[in-house]
């Protein structure tokens, strides 16, 4: 009786919970007409706000990978000092709002600092740039793909590794080899989180790109500039598209992760 | 190849688990390292493959130093104790990696697993992935892959663990042919006696991190030369005696061992070590002792003490009965696994002055200048 009871409660507080999520998302879908929906998504400053975004928040994923799978691998594979340091580094632009990102970007990257002095000598320019938006989308989303690759590399048994270097193996191949090949699964749920925060990202892109109409102007920033001058249908519009987009590809990848699931599971 | 380690030492956070360890594995040998966890066994077995890095000392394969070297410029293969088999790859490629891996031809690879899974009777499964396959054909699969690359030492962590009494059988027979007819140095780590006698050449004893006692299986399990040995191989019939007499073939001593009521005189063989008045632990092998009858008749030659029947207990190997003899147990081995005495019955615990063996020892396989005790102690 006890356990129904336990069972009761926690189905109620999954129901507010599932109406915390559905609610807001629905209440966007009745705010409007498919007619204008189509309309809005087809206008110019739409489409360039979801090029823009999809353009910038593909190669931070590509980046992240770049950056973040040996990274991971690091932190999984060695022991050293400072491991613990670097750890919490890692992690650090999950908890730090992104709007303080932004401004840390802003200071290095801006023209009166030396680094940014630096860049800027070389053509590189990235405040106010598609480049600043990738170097502010990178900074705050690249942790989930070091964190979900570097979990992956972690719940590998070591003596599989063991094995491939007693047969002969180099670190390298074995990493490019064994480790990738299982931890497949870990690493897509990273790729797929840094894309949904990528795309997500507001606080930190605003501040080191601004809200440049065709330049740099991504879906979230087009959102709030069309909510805030008034223009809500053009603004439902691109949250609706982000909203769609973001579900329909955690959908895909849940779909995908499980089918794997159960593959295994049938052969095993 | 040979193996040899040359003092090696090795600590994790400051504890010591390799003490300073020299060994010596001959060509071809089935060498067992056998000990209780955490004896250290599993880290000699890393050594030696160079997935761990001894603090001091060095490795020897053949002639070869390879204690800078990794573990893949060794030529060693190793069976882990879960397998460790790559559960993306068929059962064909696991046993093919190390080939890949050294860019053989594909012809080649195809034609040496082929050859290498009917020796473990894997053809049938060559397609299959891991998780299709039993506790055995994992172990048979994990064997494969280890010898396709054809490695001059073959390391196994004790690979039978998880295996069920009838596959660990089967697998042992397996591997002893294979060993035999590839003629491949091989260390096997295990903490059960039983596996040890059986597929072994010889043995080492290994208890926090250095070696009791290097021997061949049968001079270990009759004559243990340390108490920890003679423990560990189940032998509880230690006794603490001092010699009162000594003659020119026997001595006269005196059975002191803790919880005895009284002293009990017993002539054992005389062993150069004992010395009149020096406290000594002799120990016999429950093989060694015979169990008359009361009103049986008793060898004159023979030790014979009064004891009393308690019950019968069964180790791994075969049933014991346990008699008191004044307050201390002595465990005679159960004939043909036949109980025939009552509980609390009388009887005679008879055993020769030479079944009793004192343990004073360590390593058999050392420098001679050590080996002093040993060659007195068994010398005729």
């Amino acid at each position: 009786m006890k356990g129904l009871s336990f069972d009761l409660v926690a189905s109620i507080m999954t129901g507010i919970f599932v109406c915390l999520i559905v609610f807001p998302v629905f209440a966007l879908f009745t705010t409007t007409s498919f007619g204008e929906l189509i309309y809005q998504i087809k206008s110019p400053s739409v489409l360039s706000a979801v090029f823009i975004s999809l353009e910038t928040s593909s190669v931070v994923v590509l980046m992240a990978l770049f950056l973040g799978i040996p990274t991971a691998y690091f932190l999984a594979m060695k022991n050293f000092k400072g491991k613990e340091i670097l750890d919490t580094l890692v992690i650090l632009p999950l908890s730090m709002p992104p709007l303080v990102a932004g401004l840390a970007l802003l200071i290095l990257l801006g023209g009166n600092s030396k680094f940014g002095s630096v860049l800027r000598n070389h053509g590189i320019d990235l405040i106010f740039s598609k480049k600043g938006i990738i170097v502010a989308q990178l900074f705050v989303s690249i942790p989930f793909l070091i964190k979900s690759a570097r979990e992956a590399f972690e719940s590998i048994n070591k003596d599989v590794i063991n094995a491939s270097l007693t047969l002969g193996a180099s670190k390298f191949h074995t990493f490019k080899t064994v480790l990738i090949p299982l931890s497949k699964n870990g690493i897509y749920t990273g790729m797929i989180m840094t894309w949904a925060r990528a795309l997500g990202e507001f606080g930190a892109t605003s501040m080191v790109a601004g809200c440049i109409p065709f330049r740099t102007e991504t879906m979230t920033v087009s959102i709030y500039q069309n909510a805030m001058s008034g223009e809500m249908n053009s603004a439902i519009a691109v949250a609706l598209f982000l909203s769609v987009f973001s579900f329909t590809l955690l959908l895909i990848f849940k779909l995908r992760v499980r089918g794997q699931t159960e593959n295994e599971r049938y052969t095993q | 190849m040979s193996v040899t380690l040359n003092k090696i030492s090795k600590s994790y956070n400051g504890r010591s688990v390799l003490k300073d360890l020299s060994l010596k594995i001959r060509k071809g040998e089935f060498h067992v390292l056998l000990g209780p966890s955490g004896g250290g066994k599993t880290t000699i077995l890393s050594v030696i493959a160079g997935l761990t890095r001894q603090d001091s000392g060095s490795v020897f394969i053949g002639k070869r130093e390879v204690s800078n070297l990794s573990p893949g410029e060794r030529r060693i293969g190793f069976v882990f104790q879960d397998y460790a088999l790559f559960p993306h790859l068929t059962v064909f490629e696991n046993a093919a990696y190390g080939l890949r891996v050294k860019k053989v031809k594909e012809s080649k690879i195809r034609r040496k697993v082929d050859c290498y899974l009917s020796k473990v009777h894997l053809e049938k499964e060559k397609d299959k992935f891991p998780q299709q396959l039993s506790g055995g054909q994992k172990q048979r699969a994990a064997l494969a892959r280890a010898l396709v690359a054809e490695p001059e030492v073959l390391l196994m962590d004790e690979p039978m663990n998880s295996l069920d009494t009838l596959t660990k059988e089967t697998i042992r027979n397996e591997l002893k042919s294979i060993h035999q007819e590839m003629e491949m140095t091989t260390v096997y780590v295990t903490h059960n006696q039983d596996e040890a006698i059986l597929v072994a050449d010889q043995v080492s004893v290994l208890h926090h991190g250095e070696i009791e006692q290097i021997e061949s299986p049968d001079e270990l399990f009759y004559h243990p030369k340390t108490e920890f040995v003679a423990r560990f191989v189940g032998i509880k019939n230690i006794l603490k005696v001092f010699p009162m007499e000594i003659s020119n073939s026997e001595a006269a001593v005196q059975i002191n061992s803790d919880g005895l009521g009284q002293p009990i005189k017993i002539r054992v063989k005389r062993y150069p070590i004992l010395e009149k008045g020096k406290e000594i632990n002799l120990c016999i092998h429950p093989d060694k002792i015979i169990l008359k009858r009361i009103n049986e008749a008793v060898d004159v030659n023979l030790n014979r003490i009064s004891g009393k029947i308690m019950d019968r207990t069964k180790n791994s190997r075969d049933f014991r009965t346990m008699v008191d003899i004044g307050g201390m147990v002595l465990h005679a081995a159960t004939r043909g696994g036949l109980f025939d005495f009552e509980a609390n019955e009388n009887v005679w615990v008879c055993f020769a002055p030479d079944a009793l063996h004192p343990l004073c020892g360590k390593k058999s396989r050392v420098p001679l200048s050590k080996r002093r005790c040993m060659n007195r102690l068994y010398s005729k």
